[in-house]
């Protein structure tokens, strides 16, 4: 009969619960909406940095890296690549030769990084083709085709057919220049993508290298369920000469982005939590003070003070009980819809974009996300009920009785 | 036998800064089956009296027997477990809880008592019968009249089989068909079943009813006469 009571205490104050609840509501679908908009954002960061440019893993010579000499190459790197394609939890792999050097068009120059890419199998890796907004991918142009990014089109002042000249050192260490046009034009959220490499085919590069046919760069796209670290353990044990590194080493700004994004998550779910928290207290607060003569008389008739320290509680846990529902159900729906349509940030996409973010996020929360949010409401109903539960029992009866 | 047993209380209240005495060593005892009415003007000390025999507030000195048992140091957790099965109370201001129905309202302090559902049920149904209102056990105490809500709250008090009901003020916010109603009803429970009664009030009615009178005066009894 006590959880009667308290249940029915719920509704004594009608307006007053409503306000509760509601703030339960709005806290929780903030939160969620919160969670799964901040996942948007990370998930479209991390799959245009892992699909678009660094991968799941790549592979170079250990000192390749140090200063993207032309001359430390993957001994068969070739060959490697085409290996790994047949690994287990492999979905498809491409080979690079890199190299720094200087873009020049009739106007102005700029350093880059020369990637001689295979076109098809870049397309399955980074899914370059997919980015081209001007011209084509590589088609129509048999001789020296380049495509750069739109920033550098812009630095440059050049357009499609323009031609513009690659200045680099060979593998003798002289310097080499050679003639390409402009085949078309990506964009991306990358900003690398955009402004600092030049993609032009391997074959084409591997004429002007005297390196022979070398590359510097295997890059590996595994299956969504393959944890890729197993993988680059699998290679560095088989080929030692070589260093396998995970994206997470390779990007490690993702990585600790990724942490500081899942502690910002619990900042703020305290921080929500908390609001309630103090809104409890200010309503049960009130609950009990209005009740003052009744619980008064409670205890004088023999309701200990156990009994009416969970009555407070319960009634607390009630509210929070009927609120969390609807919470997680408007909040499941908000998710529902924007994971479908996506949230359209087109007004901010400049400064997204400089970022690397996309302009449209799709939000999403996994099942998890729901259960902590309802553990922590429910924990802040039962914190947000002790101090009033603690006035209640700290009531004398013979004042409370008196009191008007 | 004797169910209330004061031996030579005092109540001092602000001891320390202006010492107020609310009751300055008063005797007396109450047998069982006793209608008694505590009266005498405001400030007299009843109130404080029916709380020190009600195990609500503790004597400043002397000692408070209930059924054999000295309640004066009892620790305020035993004193609500005392309270609950020795002691009805029935207030002013009726006191009902209103979120419950007349039935639950008389059903509650047994439950308290971890009684069991059907008895419960079976003996607050006699109760509200007895107090002719059998007929109101499904609605709230907000749809009553205040007679009908006292008579649930002597229903309520009596259903813990206490030692004996206390009654503050009782007929305080009656009108006199209710107050008629009410003293009947306690009347013929102390009659019919021994139950023992012990009022403060102001008014003459219940005076008239009670079998025995405590006369109150600036915390000390001034008469004590049985009719």
């Amino acid at each position: 009969m006590i959880l009667k009571i308290a249940w029915k205490n719920v509704w004594r104050s009608r307006g007053r619960s409503a306000v509760v609840m509601g703030s339960i509501v709005v806290g929780i679908w903030a939160l969620i909406f919160g969670t799964g908009f901040m996942n948007g954002f990370m998930e479209s960061y991390m799959a245009d940095v892992i699909n678009h440019d660094v991968s799941n893993f790549q592979i170079h010579n250990p000192q390749f890296k140090k200063d993207y000499d032309v001359k430390l190459f993957i001994p068969d790197g070739e060959q490697k690549a085409e290996e790994i394609r047949t690994w287990p939890g492999v979905k498809v792999t491409t080979s690079r030769a890199i190299l720094n050097g200087m873009i020049s068009s009739s106007r102005k120059g700029s350093g880059i990084q020369i990637r001689g890419i295979d076109p098809k199998e870049e397309a399955e890796v980074t899914r370059l083709d997919s980015l081209i907004i001007e011209g084509t991918y590589f088609e129509g142009m048999s001789r020296n085709p380049i495509v750069i990014g739109e920033k550098l089109a812009e630095e440059l002042k050049i357009k499609l057919k323009s031609k513009v000249v690659l200045t680099f050192n060979d593998a003798k260490g002289n310097l080499t220049a050679a003639a390409y046009r402009v085949v078309g034009i990506v964009k991306s959220s990358s900003v690398k993508i955009n402004s600092q490499y030049a993609y032009v085919r391997k074959q084409d590069l591997f004429k002007n290298l005297a390196n022979g046919a070398n590359v510097h760069e295997i890059a590996v796209v595994t299956n969504e369920q393959t944890d890729e670290e197993i993988l680059v353990a699998k290679y560095n044990e088989k080929y030692k000469e070589d260093k396998a590194e995970s994206w997470r080493e390779i990007a490690p700004e993702l990585a600790i982005l990724q942490e500081m994004y899942s502690q910002s998550l619990y900042i703020l779910l305290v921080i929500i939590m908390l609001a309630l928290a103090f809104g409890i207290v200010n309503t049960m607060l009130m609950a009990v003070l209005e009740r003052t003569r009744e619980l008064g008389m409670l205890m004088a008739i023999g309701m200990n003070k156990v009994r009416v320290f969970f009555m407070v509680v319960v009634e607390t846990i009630y509210l929070s009980a009927v609120g969390t529902p609807f919470g997680l159900f408007i909040s499941w729906l908000t998710i529902k819809y924007y994971r479908n349509v996506g949230v359209d940030l087109s007004n901010y996409s400049e400064g997204l974009e400089s970022f690397g973010y996309s302009s449209i996020l799709y939000p999403f929360v996994t099942g998890d996300a729901y259960v902590i949010v309802s553990i922590g409401v429910v924990i802040t109903a039962i914190v947000g009920a002790l101090y009033p539960a603690w006035k209640a029992i700290k009531l004398n009866p013979v004042e409370a009785l008196h009191k008007v | 036998m004797s169910i209330i047993k004061v031996e030579n209380i005092t109540k001092i209240y602000n001891e320390t800064k202006v010492p107020v005495h609310a009751l300055n060593g008063i005797s007396f005892e109450i047998q069982e089956g006793e209608f008694t009415a505590i009266v005498g003007p405001s400030g007299c000390g009843k109130t404080t009296l029916l709380n020190i025999l009600g195990g609500l507030d503790h004597p400043t000195e002397g000692r408070v027997e209930i059924a054999k048992t000295d309640i004066t140091g009892m620790k305020d957790k035993d004193l609500i477990d005392f309270r609950l099965n020795n002691i009805g109370f029935v207030f002013q201001a009726y006191n009902l809880i209103p979120v419950l129905t007349t039935l639950e309202n008389v059903e509650f302090i047994m439950l308290l008592q971890k009684v069991d559902k059907k008895k419960r049920i079976e003996r607050a149904m006699n109760l509200l019968r007895e107090m002719g209102i059998a007929d109101k056990a499904n609605q709230r105490p907000s749809e009553l009249s205040g007679g009908q809500q006292q008579r649930v709250a002597v229903a309520r008090a009596l259903a813990s089989k206490p030692n004996f009901i206390l009654a503050d003020e009782p007929t305080a916010n009656l009108d006199s068909v209710s107050t008629t109603n009410l003293l009947d009803m306690m009347a013929k429970m102390n009659k019919e079943e021994n139950e023992t009664f012990v009022f403060s009030t102001h008014d003459q009615r219940v005076i008239d009813k009670a079998r025995r009178v405590i006369t109150l005066v600036d915390g000390t009894i001034l008469s004590d006469e049985t009719k």
